[in-house]
């Protein structure tokens, strides 16, 4: 059971793109990284990817893809092997392009003058990236969510550079959590209905919405504006048809929560409605309550 | 000198009206804050409408040479692909305000979409992704420590088009699509992507040394019908003992509208019960 649910999640954690890939790895332990703010050059590749130059346990350097679509790196078994990623205690687990079965550790890796110890990757002979390495060159792998969510990054096509700041986030087990998902809604009883998410509002406001269900245009009805709420106070009225909510799109009731649920009580938001045929800004802060 | 004068006068007004009509433009380097969400996949998930229709749920993908909608989105938004399977979008916009002028996309069902839909992997819905062609047109920041991607229009920037590769391309992973749907249905797995407001109390609290006292009652609302008011202090929900607004939030995290949710309240020295029947509102 537990090796059917780890050939689904490979088969769909390997990249949501169809030329592009990735996969899912697990971090143990929190890797170590230098606290400044670097320049990395990338190459854009014929096939629009971006490439970068990484050294993997010393070894390399090695043309890999960095894609923000994937959940996890990966190596491919000749690299991992070279780089000492895989030793000769693993041996392949998985009927599934060559994967190894599990999160590797990469020691140390390094781009750019950027220096991480202990990251996680998977190992696997990825179709995909095979299929791009043909057109383009030597691709030897994906680098994608566990490296760059320790970074404030932006990356700027027109310069070829990324531009990375730690930013003290340590990515979470994107595989583990999801096998451990995937287990529980398995052990569930199967005549039960599931339950719902409940979205919460962080914070108190102080009026109702609605939408009937033919109603297809943007934004929710405001139904009731509570006398005296953060709301009332922020001069919102009932009919108004609310449109936004802190930059969120309130198009539906679950729009309308989730974007609630976003914004901490004592910060303002700006709420855009239509009033009249014209569209109002207005300012609320929601309060402390619920 | 004077008419000179007059003349330099006539001449910078002149320029006026064409600064102004060019000050109504947005700026060329506007940058606009799109708000994300990060899937339970770690994937990084923004909102678009295409052709007004929507919003779908996008993901931000370096690793996808172009935008990619399903079958069932392109009908959605009303596009109609050509030959090869592009979608000139009349409209493209992000959860935010940005607009991305002259967008176009392909139209494919992609397994991997598929395949997490199947299962509800992502914990959400996904309906496409977003890749270079529209990516490139931008300097996009990134820091999971916000809520917020940053776009910033790069104005004399034209990305290099996407050139044919040839080769074997994705059948590879395509041809997994169907083993993905098998076993999810042999697992039994289906998605809940279901969501319901939490219910409407109506008080605002205030906490000081781990007290959460009632600081207001909103009129008219479930907790003013319940009989709540200014000065009780909480001091339970249900079996949870409350401490602060943190116990206050979680104790209630699940209840629905129409849940009556007993309240344990301190009021003049005195223990009582308030049982606050959750209704709908914000």
């Amino acid at each position: 059971m537990n090796t059917a649910i780890k050939l689904v999640l490979f088969a769909v954690l390997a990249g949501v793109s169809p030329c592009p890939t990735s996969g899912a790895a697990p971090e143990k332990d929190a890797p170590k990284l230098e606290a400044k703010s670097v320049v990395v050059p990338f190459e854009l590749l014929k096939s629009r990817h971006m490439a970068l130059q990484v050294k993997i346990n010393g070894k390399g350097p090695y043309r890999v893809i960095f894609d923000t679509g994937a959940p996890t790196n990966l190596l491919n078994n000749k690299v991992a092997k070279e780089a000492g990623v895989l030793t000769k205690a693993d041996k392949g687990g998985l009927p599934l392009f060559g994967a190894a079965s599990g999160a590797k550790t990469i020691k140390e890796f390094e781009v750019g003058g950027v220096k991480l110890e202990g990251m996680n990757t998977m190992v696997m002979d990825h179709p995909t990236v095979a299929a791009i390495a043909e057109a383009v060159g030597p691709i030897e792998g994906l680098i994608g969510y566990p490296f760059f969510a320790r970074y404030k990054m932006t990356i700027d096509y027109e310069k070829k550079e990324m531009t990375l700041t730690p930013n003290g986030v340590e990515p979470g087990d994107a595989m583990s959590s999801l096998q451990a998902k995937l287990m529980g809604s398995l052990s569930a009883p199967k005549d039960k209905k599931a339950e719902p998410t409940i979205l919460a509002p962080a914070g108190v406001w102080g009026f109702a919405v609605d939408k009937e269900e033919k109603d297809e245009d943007a934004g929710v009805k405001v139904t009731e504006v509570l006398a005296k709420s953060p709301a009332a106070e922020g001069g919102l009225q009932a009919g108004d048809r609310l449109l936004t909510l802190d930059g969120r799109w309130t198009d539906s009731l679950g729009d309308t929560y989730f974007a609630a649920s976003k914004v901490a009580p004592g910060k303002p938001a700006v709420l855009v409605v239509k009033r009249a045929g014209k569209e109002v800004k207005l300012t609320v802060t929601p309060a402390k309550g619920l | 000198m004077r008419r000179f004068t007059a003349v330099a006068l006539v001449a910078s007004l002149g320029l006026l009206p064409a600064l102004a009509s060019r000050a109504d433009d947005p700026p060329a380097n506007a940058k606009v804050e799109v708000p994300y969400r990060l899937t339970e996949t770690k994937h990084i998930m923004v909102r678009g409408k295409l052709n007004g229709k929507g919003p779908f749920n996008l993901i931000v993908d370096t690793g996808a040479p172009a935008v990619f909608i399903t079958k069932g989105v392109a009908e959605k938004a009303k596009g109609k692909p050509d030959e090869k399977g592009w979608v000139d979008f009349d409209s493209f916009e992000l959860e935010g305000g940005l607009k991305v002028p002259a967008a176009r996309g392909r139209v494919e069902d992609l397994v991997q979409l598929d395949g997490m839909n199947s299962m509800g992997l992502a914990g959400i819905e996904l309906h496409g992704v977003i890749g270079y062609n529209v990516l490139a047109k931008y300097r996009v920041e990134y820091d999971l420590t916000r809520d917020r991607l940053t776009f910033e229009h790069l104005p004399k920037f034209d990305p290099p088009p996407l050139v044919p590769l040839g080769g074997k391309g994705n059948e590879g992973i395509q041809s997994m699509g169907p083993m993905v749907k098998m076993m999810a249905a042999f697992l039994g797995l289906k998605p809940n992507f279901e969501t319901a407001p939490r219910g409407f109390s109506g008080f605002e609290y205030a906490e000081k040394d781990g007290k959460v006292t009632v600081k207001a009652v909103l009129p008219g609302s479930p907790a003013a019908t319940a009989g709540l008011k200014a000065g009780d202090v909480i001091t339970g929900v249900k079996t949870d003992s409350i401490d602060s607004g943190k116990d206050l939030h979680r104790a209630l995290a699940k209840a629905g509208t129409g849940t009556k949710v007993r309240f344990h309240v301190s009021r003049d020295g005195k223990e009582e019960e308030i049982v606050i029947e959750l209704g709908k509102g914000l």
